[in-house]
């Protein structure tokens, strides 16, 4: 069968851009074969750091293009767009035919079937798909005009045992691949995919990515079998790893048993993030003093395994040295540290933030009913330990270091827990917090970024969320909704509206609040339409919303979903839409509502108690609030004001009676609407 | 009595490591300079890789670079870290073909030998705000530990770069302490005659750390800033760049101190840092306008 294999060797091109560099190469690879009408057998992108490999099969020896028929201006138009046309086929008028179609006479150009040669055709359309790989990040060398991730060195192409011969930007390819060994680099002839990945495996050299990840877990799995430990394996670190090396050697090493003193979140931090090792607990979640690394290269001296375990020996005792200080510091006293360290431009530092955080634990412990000691104090300490050395080594660990310091200072459990919580959630599928101090916290952090950087205009645009706003945003919902929260979330802005001017800060957006709530609104409909509920629903809730208590917002849409075809839905729809539809024919200029001395038939008033029934149930407190039983209320005005229509009428002669009873279907619908607003919701 | 360390074979102390990378550059064709003679924070600030490396002829330098970091002091009671520390510094225009291999060549001479170890390119990208300069490359990691800056750059003095050049960066000490197997930077081999590092420079990590936290006076390094950057604009207007060049340099080194010394607040900070980089774009510009008069 046919293959085609094209090498681009280079420096070390880091992990992910190697990933997408892949992902795009199969894209836009596939399209150009396909707008060439080739259809490859297999198309696989392989990298290691320094190779990016393409291995296609099945390409045909020639591209047939059969004839066709390309339709063309119609009968009638001037010669010069006939002639035109028929130029940009390479025809003379004569040579086009005319046919009839649906829309009329038509001017048909015969196109010739042809034959291309597929390697000519290759040549052509490989260069372009390697031109059109946007790089995340990418670099110019030497005195070249080629952006690539790293310096691209050499480009091998074989096609069906032949050297396929075209030039990119500065190179032209080769019959051969690269060959590093120590400080020597050989050119090596390779006539096909086989001969290719045999040489690069005499080399130790595992081409495919996924087999070399595979390769790494598999070693990983046996040596946690062996060591009876959790056979978990940190998943984009092991992606990572696999792409760091080519001929991974899996070695287990060991460091000081003492370290293991060392809260976990730092062992890890340093095995993990800045040394690239993956560590071991056992069964009982207990970490060993035993980690893994993946080298790159045979350890026949066991040089490489004791040089790494120097360097982690090294490291964790810098680390001991900092935690021992910096736990020591009292979190209080080091409030004042955080004046130099900045929260954003125009945004003042950390400091200003923690005062921000505390004037509103005020506020919010009130509506929460929380202790507002305690979240006082968890306010002014969530950023202290940003200024000790240990997180200035390991940024990843803010959070969790200040809750350690807590501990060790006796501050309470709740308030140190609520050092690292109040910054989850993470990502979408993390976990939030739970515990009052936590969430509240959380709350505060999360809504104290996103007023931020309204007031000074840092908005998120469609393809820019620089300050992660989407992912403030989406937490500080999810933590409400999750925690069964009610927060009036407007008063909470104002309050922070106002502390930002009072502590100077400019405001550059006087429409802040507004674009604020309107962005966490749009983010409570994607939360929504997560759930799969539909979108007139989604569109009803958010419409009568008082843009205050999203809990109250989310319980009754789901209430919504759950029975809008279920009986107490669609009585409760086919009601108000029953007293709409009257109302859009009759223009009733409103004024207070109906008047009770009016009302002349029995079904009249008993229709307006309800009404005033069902008011009254929708004042209760909103942490006392059932949805289901304000949708059963409303669903069940079905019966009086059947009862309404069936015996009064509406179009009475007398015009004040007549409105009226506007006025009381009227009082009736906008009643509904304080639920959901029904208008917005299709008929069923 | 210092005792002398005899004839280890594949032994290198930290003047042998100066030693052999000169040599090694110099046979490679570099220019082999001395350090720059003025408080820098890096290798990179000497003129022969900050100004050498714009405008287009080709240039080829290997030095020893001491450099300060005034903040890194800790009164030489860390075992890694020091305020003064020396880089050996490789600028390369243009970037060769085989830089890679070159340099792995240049680590057997000073006794880390390719094959018995891991040595990996790890991401690293660089930028430096006060010198509006960036590049791409990598950290080159010996089995965990970093060794050496393997730096294109793409940007300097706010130009950008054509052709590119290539810098590297050893970092002596670590490359000691790892050929030496220290775990304390103090305990490192100087010489064969039983000097180690702790003899030549533990007494000045003691006493420029507390000169650099407690004792520098503030308000004499505010006014020598402020007389450096009007000495280097007025030096830019009579288009003199090397001289202009050497007070932006001087006016980084106080940057550095003030900043060590925590006077320096936040809202300030970017304001220096910009200043800086203004006197580093003047003198770089500069310098290539003369370039291409000569």
């Amino acid at each position: 069968m046919s293959e085609l294999l094209i090498e681009l060797f280079s420096e070390e091109i880091p992990s992910n851009l190697q990933i997408n560099a892949r992902k795009q190469l199969e894209n836009l690879l596939k399209q150009n074969l396909s707008s060439s009408n080739l259809e490859p057998k297999t198309l696989e992108i392989f990298s290691t750091p320094t190779r990016l490999a393409i291995f296609i099969t099945g390409l045909p020896k020639i591209i047939k293009i059969p004839s066709t028929e390309v339709k063309g201006p119609k009968v009638g138009v001037s010669e010069d767009v006939i002639n035109n046309y028929a130029k940009s086929k390479n025809l003379n008028i004569s040579d086009l035919l005319e046919k009839k179609t649906e829309k009329g006479n038509f001017y048909f150009a015969k196109i010739k079937g042809r034959e291309i040669n597929t390697e000519n055709e290759l040549a052509k359309l490989i260069p372009l798909a390697l031109k059109d790989i946007s790089w995340k990040k990418s670099m110019k060398w030497s005195d070249f005009e080629l952006n690539w991730g790293r310096p691209l060195i050499s480009i091998l192409a074989i096609f069906n045992e032949k050297l396929l011969k075209f030039k990119f930007a500065h190179l032209e390819t080769v019959n051969f691949t690269m060959l590093e060994t120590e400080d020597q680099i050989k050119q090596i002839k390779v006539k096909s995919f086989y001969d290719y990945t045999n040489l690069l495996r005499k080399n130790e050299i595992i081409l495919d990515h996924n087999e070399r990840s595979e390769y790494i877990l598999k070693k990983i799995i046996s040596i946690c079998k062996k060591k009876s430990c959790k056979e978990t394996v940190n998943q984009s670190l092991l992606t990572e790893v696999s792409n760091l090396v080519d001929k991974p050697n899996i070695i287990t090493a060991t460091f000081d048993k003492s370290y293991l003193e060392l809260p976990k979140e730092i062992i890890r931090s340093t095995l993990q993030t800045h040394q690239r090792y993956f560590t071991l607990v056992d069964l009982k979640n207990r970490m060993l003093n035993e980690f893994i690394i993946v080298a790159n290269n045979k350890d026949e001296k066991k040089l490489i395994k004791t040089g790494n375990e120097r360097v982690v020996e090294a490291r964790l005792s810098d680390a001991n040295f900092f935690w021992n200080r910096d736990k020591s510091y009292n979190l209080i006293k080091q409030i004042n540290k955080l004046k130099k360290i900045v929260f954003y431009e125009n945004l003042g530092t950390v400091y200003d933030k923690t005062q921000r955080l505390r004037k509103m634990a005020y506020f919010i412990s009130d509506q929460l009913n929380i202790n507002k000691e305690k979240l006082e104090i968890a306010s002014s300490v969530s950023k202290s330990d940003l200024a000790s050395d240990l997180v200035s080594e390991f940024p990843e660990l803010q959070g969790e270091m200040g809750k350690y310091f807590a501990l060790n200072q006796g501050f309470e459990q709740d308030v140190s827990n609520a050092i690292s919580e109040h910054y989850l959630p993470i990502g979408n599928s993390s976990i939030i917090p739970k515990k009052p101090i936590s969430y509240s916290l959380s709350i505060l952090d999360k809504l104290d970024n996103l007023v931020g950087f309204y007031l000074i205009n840092e908005k998120p645009t469609s393809s820019k969320d620089p300050f992660a706003l989407r992912r403030s945003a989406i937490g500080l919902l999810r933590t409400i909704i999750e925690n069964n929260l009610v927060i009036k979330i407007s008063d909470l802005i104002d309050y922070f509206i106002r502390i930002y001017l009072d502590q100077g800060v400019k405001e550059k957006n006087t429409q802040s609040k507004k674009e604020l709530i309107n962005f966490l609104r749009e983010r409570m409909k994607n939360i929504l339409k997560e759930k799969r509920i539909r979108t007139d629903i989604i569109e009803a809730s958010i419409s009568s919303h008082n843009n205050d208590n999203f809990l109250e917002l989310y319980k009754k849409t789901l209430i919504m979903n759950k029975f809008i075809s279920k009986e107490l839905g669609k009585n409760a729809v086919s009601t108000y839409k029953r007293a709409s539809n009257i109302l859009e024919q009759e223009r009733l200029i409103s004024k207070d509502g109906p008047d009770a001395v009016l009302f002349k038939e029995e079904e009249e008033k008993e229709l307006f108690d309800r009404i005033n029934i069902i008011r009254k149930a929708f004042t209760v407190k909103e942490d006392r609030k059932n949805y289901e039983e304000h949708l059963k209320l409303l669903s069940d005005t079905k019966l009086s004001t059947d009862k309404f229509f069936e015996k009064v009428k509406v179009n009475d002669d007398n015009n004040d009676i007549k409105n009226n009873r506007l006025e009381l279907l009227q009082i009736l619908c906008s009643t509904f609407n304080t639920f959901v607003d029904f208008s917005k919701l299709e008929g069923s | 009595m210092p005792k002398k360390i005899k004839n280890k074979k594949n032994f290198f102390t930290f003047q042998d490591v100066v030693f052999n990378l000169q040599k090694y550059w110099g046979k490679y064709g570099c220019v082999i300079l001395q350090p720059y003679d003025l408080e820098v924070g890096a290798g990179t600030f000497h003129p022969a890789t900050t100004l050498r490396s714009l405008g287009p002829k080709p240039w080829k330098a290997a030095y020893v670079q001491p450099s300060r970091r005034p903040t890194d002091g800790r009164y030489g009671k860390n075992p890694n870290r020091l305020q003064h520390y020396y880089q050996f510094q490789v600028i390369i225009k243009p970037s060769p073909k085989n830089i890679k291999q070159v340099y792995l060549k240049s680590l057997s001479s000073i006794g880390i030998i390719a094959k018995d170890h891991d040595i990996r390119f790890v991401e690293d990208d660089w930028e430096s705000p006060t010198l509006g300069a960036a590049g791409l490359g990598w950290e080159v990691w010996c089995d965990g530990m970093e060794i050496t800056q393997f730096t294109y750059f793409q940007k300097m003095t706010g130009i950008e770069c054509k052709p590119i050049s290539v810098e590297l960066t050893y970092g002596l000490e670590r490359i000691c302490m790892f050929v030496q197997q220290k775990k304390n930077i103090f305990d490192i081999d100087w010489n064969s005659e039983g000097v180690k590092y702790k003899d030549v420079y533990f007494q000045s990590e003691k006493e420029f750390s507390a000169y650099n936290f407690d004792h520098a006076n503030t308000d004499f390094l505010l006014k020598n800033f402020e007389m450096a950057e009007s000495e280097c604009k007025s030096l830019l207007e009579k288009k003199l760049s090397l001289p202009a060049y050497d007070q932006c340099l001087k006016a980084s080194h106080i940057f550095n101190l003030l900043d060590s010394r925590g006077v320096i607040s936040v809202a300030e900070r970017t304001g220096y840092i910009n200043r800086i980089r203004e006197l580093a774009k003047g003198s770089g510009s500069i310098w290539l306008d003369n370039q291409i008069e000569k």
